[in-house]
Parts: structure tokens; sequence; C-alpha cells
């Protein structure tokens, strides 16, 4: 009886024993099978790398302007597979400043040969991370991303000058943002893509001044319908580069 | 078994212990309703306690070192600024409104006469960056304190990491705040069955029951929405009050009903500080209603006291000072830290 216990003890000790190997392979298997994905942006105007701080010509508009400040929060980055979502970047908040080329490399970690066709992510921060207290990393308030005399993240900023401003130094002012209703300002950007390592994304900042006539639109810098109406341009300045 | 029993029992002490702990720092007063605040997202302990009362306390936050949130929030005037209509900052610049008073500020949901802050840890954010309180850029603030060897000792002692950041900057702030709990006014005590109203008290419970419970609700007594309380406006300030957030119509000339615990010490009153006496504001329920479209529903009939129900509501409104509150060590100016 005692040594039928005893084998019986011994084969549960095997089972266990094996059963810990396969947990050992599957994990080595599943570190083995992460994969890192990287979302490069570039910042354009007028077809050229922008450069900030630089007098920019737009030559259909023959418009010049020079940027002094671009950032904006890329956040909620989704893959998916014709339209299903596949993976989700957790805690997924990147600020990206044309000032700092490291903030434009994002590294997604996500597990090995997943499929995708599209791209999707938020452009600012949601309603819900707006509620939620002081919070660290790019979304902490030293980032000067986070208005002081009401609540709410900015979700982009632009600054810069243009000879058409008949502002103090003129200047132009854009922080565009606003979580609460029906002010929110945050956009969903949803792109076809390649299922590749690398995702190169252009962010064409040209496209922000179609339209806006900056003699008389050169300051907005609080929550409310025409940064809903501005928000709704930022849409437009991404884009996958065809190959 | 044996084992078990030992491993049960030193669980059962371990969790005795946390609890124990947990219950010092931050304690919800009998009846009282579950806190607003999530404190799972910043959990309290004593070290962060004491360094965000070190900030609280230190001009080092102001643009020029002079002026702490202490200033406009002094502990013995229930963290208000007392005998000025307008609260003034930096470089004797007066503000708009009348500093709120800060206490039991773990219940509620928005900050500010007008509800502009939508959260406690955000909050400091506002007077430290404007102009007429603070006026300092919230970056060049957490340099100022990384700097500092006392702040770098005061943040490894709460966060077991030097590094100054602004979430743990206001993580800390709000830890402090939070602990400003006033629980402890004769009308508590009263409630607890420890003491009893005199019949002047008495009287004016329930007159107050009666007019002004329906915004100043028990046991906060403030039911933390915001209202028109029917003051006609000031036409040097033109403050629309929540309005100026909302943006909506509806909301024109509403303010955050204040508490009115430790009522006796956060003079003068309202938004705008127009009434020194609480005479006075009796005075303005009676008589001074101002009545537009956005008023308070339980302001639109007329409330009526005679001189003898306002002396009798008034002795009730002074049961709720809390003196263990206003002179509570552990709120005070934090001397042995601050003074490094």
């Amino acid at each position: 009886m005692n040594s039928l216990n005893n084998t019986a003890a011994i084969n549960l000790l095997k089972l266990k024993y094996c059963c810990f190997i396969v947990w050992l392979i599957s994990s080595f298997n599943s570190a083995a099978q992460q994969q890192s994905i990287s979302i490069q942006s570039k910042l354009l105007y007028a077809k050229q790398v922008l450069k900030l701080n630089q007098w920019l010509y737009n030559s259909p508009h023959t418009d010049s302007i020079m940027l002094t400040n671009v950032q904006f929060y890329l956040s909620k980055i989704e893959l998916l597979n014709n339209g299903k979502i596949v993976w989700q970047e957790p805690n997924s908040y990147h600020l990206l400043s044309a000032d700092d080329s490291n903030s434009l490399r994002i590294q997604l970690s996500t597990p090995a040969n997943i499929p995708f066709t599209s791209i999707r992510f938020h452009i600012g921060i949601d309603s819900v991370t707006n509620y939620a207290g002081a919070q660290g990393g790019d979304l902490d308030p030293t980032k000067g991303m986070y208005w002081t005399w009401q609540n709410g993240y900015i979700n982009c900023k632009l600054e810069g000058k243009s000879t058409q401003c008949n502002t103090r130094y003129n200047e132009f002012t854009f922080h565009i943002g606003g979580y609460l209703f029906p002010d929110n300002a945050l956009q969903t950007v949803n792109i076809p893509c390649n299922n590749t390592n690398t995702v190169d994304l252009n962010i064409d900042i040209t496209k922000w001044f179609d339209g806006i006539d900056l003699s008389k639109q050169n300051h907005v810098m609080s929550p409310g319908q025409e940064a809903v109406l501005l928000a709704n341009k930022l849409v437009t300045l991404f884009s996958i580069p065809q190959k | 078994m044996k084992n078990k029993v030992f491993i049960f029992i030193g669980l059962c002490l371990f969790l005795f212990a946390f609890t124990a702990k947990e219950k010092a720092l931050f304690e919800i007063p009998k009846s009282w309703p579950k806190p607003y605040y999530n404190f799972a997202k910043n959990k309290l302990t004593a070290e962060k306690i004491l360094l965000g009362r070190v900030l609280f306390y230190d001009p080092i936050l102001s643009r020029n070192n002079t002026v702490s949130c202490a200033n406009c929030h002094s502990p013995y005037n229930a963290f208000t600024h007392v005998d000025h209509a307008l609260s003034h900052g930096i470089d004797d610049r007066i503000g708009t409104r009348n500093s709120p008073a800060l206490m039991n500020l773990a219940w509620h949901p928005s900050f500010m006469w007008d509800g502009a802050i939508n959260h406690l840890d955000m909050q400091a954010l506002a007077p430290i960056s404007s102009h007429t309180e603070m006026d300092e850029n919230f970056v060049k603030a957490v340099n100022k304190l990384q700097q500092q060897s006392k702040y770098k000792t005061l943040f490894y002692n709460a966060f077991a990491d030097s590094m100054v950041t602004g979430e743990r900057t206001l993580k800390a702030l709000s830890q402090f705040m939070l602990t400003l709990v006033c629980a402890n006014t004769k009308y508590d005590k009263v409630m607890r069955k420890e003491d009893s109203f005199t019949v002047q008290e008495n009287n004016g419970y329930v007159l107050f029951k009666q007019h002004c419970a329906a915004c100043h609700t028990e046991p906060l007594f403030t039911n933390l929405q915001f209202e028109n309380n029917g003051l006609p406006i000031d036409t040097t300030l033109n403050d629309l009050g929540r309005m100026r957030i909302s943006k909506l119509t509806k909301d024109s000339c509403k303010f955050k009903v204040p508490t009115l615990r430790n009522i006796e010490f956060s003079f003068p009153y309202m938004h705008d500080g127009r009434f020194k006496r609480l005479q006075e504001v009796l005075n303005h329920y009676t008589q001074g209603i101002h009545q537009t479209r956005t008023l308070a529903k339980p302001l639109q009939k007329p409330i009526l006291l005679n001189t003898n129900q306002k002396v009798d509501l008034i002795a009730f409104l002074l049961t709720l000072s809390d003196k263990s509150f206003l002179f509570n060590p552990a709120f005070a100016y934090p001397k042995e830290a601050l003074n490094k």
C-alpha cells in the first residue's frame, strides 16, 4: 500500500515536472515571439522635412511661415486586421515634439507575426485620462501640455510666426484641446498600412494652414467650437507614404 | 495543519496591522458617504503626506519664493484667506474671488468656485501658475524643488527615489489635502450622541433643515453642486461662475456650494467675499434674493425668518466649528521639516 502510494506520488511529481518543462518552453517561445514594430513619424512642410525656427515657403500660397513649436499627443495605438482590432498598446500615450527626434519614433512591442492591415490612434488625450488625476511619463504636467487655469490636456500645440499675423512679433499660437462635450477635440486616425516592422508616418504641417487665414485666425488657446473645428483638420495631416 | 493555522494567524495579524495603519492616515467618519477620491491610485503614506504638507507651506512654489499655498489657505481660518473679500497673492496682486476653505476634499468631485478643476491632483496647478496667485511656471517650480537637498530627501523618503516629477509633486500635495478632514464639531458630537444642542442651537438646527439643507446638505454641509444663490452681479467683476466653464446659459451665476463647516472662521462669505458677517448672509437670504432665471429652486419662495430665528440659526451654525481641526498639529506649519 505504502509503495503504491509512493509510486503515485512519484508519478504526480513527474507530471508536475513535465508540466513545468512545458510551461518553461512555452514561456521561452512566447518571449521569442515578441516583435518590435516601430512607428517612424516624419514632420513635413511643403514636401520638405520640417525645420523649426526657419522661414519656410509654401510655393502655391507663397506664404512665409516660421514654426517654433510643434507638439502633439499620439495615444491609444491599435493595430487592425481588416477592421478588427488585433492588438492594443497598453498605457499608450506618446508626446511627439518636432524638436526631439527621439520622440518621433515609437516602438511597439507586439506578439510576432501579428497580421495587420491598418493602424489606428488618437491625436490627443481621451476624456477618461483627462479625469484621472496626476500622471507621469509623457502625461506629466511638467511636459507643458496641460492647461492650468482649467482642466485638460492640450492635444496639440502649433506655434510660430507669419508675416500675415498682425500680432506681437507676428506670432500665432494654436493650442488645441478640450475633452468635455460638446467641445471634445480628440481625433481618431485610421490609416491602411503594410504589414512591416517599420510604419512610416508622414505628418504634413502644410495642411494645417490650408483654409486658415492667419491674418484673422492666429490665437486659439482654449477649448471650444473653434478648437474642435481646427482639431478636425489634424486628421488630414497624417498619411503613410506610398512606396 | 498546525502550519496552516500559523499562516492563517500570521495573515490575520498582517492584515490587521495594515488596516490599522491605513486607518490612522485617513478615516471615513461614521455614517458619512464614501469619498470620491480614488485612494487606490495614490495610496496614502505618512512620508508622502509630510512631503505634501511641506510643499503646501513652502513659498518655493511661487515665482519669487514669497507666497505659499498657506498664504490664502491658512489653517487657523479653516484653510481660507481671512479678512479679504478678494484674496491677494504674489506682489499683493488681487484676484477675482475669495479663496475657498479647504476641508473634506476627498468627497469633492470638482474644485474651484466654478468647478474648473476635475481632480484634486490637478488643483494645485491652477494657483501655482495663476498670474495673481503664485505666478510660477510649474516646470520651474519642479526644477527648484529638485535643486534643494531637503526635497531630495523628502522625495526619496516618499517615493524611494529622489527624482522630483510633476506627478509626484501633485500627488503629495493631494495626500496632505486629503487628510484635512473636519468631522469633530459640536454638531458631529451631537450626531454621535456624545453631546447635546442647547435649546437655541436645536431651534437653529430645525430652521437649518427647513431652509438651508437642500444646498448645504449634511454631513458635508454642501451638496457639491453649482447653484445660483440670488446674489446680484457685482459689475466690477462680472463673474458668471460655472457658465465660464460649461458655456451653458443655464449655469449663469452658479457657484459651487461651499461647506458651512468652520463658517465661524472662514469669513468673509460668498465667492467674492461680499459679506463680512453671518448676519449679513442671513439678511441676504431673507431680503436680498435677486430673482433670475437660474436662481436655485429652494430660494424661489421667500425665506421668512424673524430676528430671534436668525439668532437661533447662527447659534446652530456656530456648532459647525471644529477647533480640533483648526489647531490640529498634523496640519500646521511643518517647522522641523521646512526650516532645514
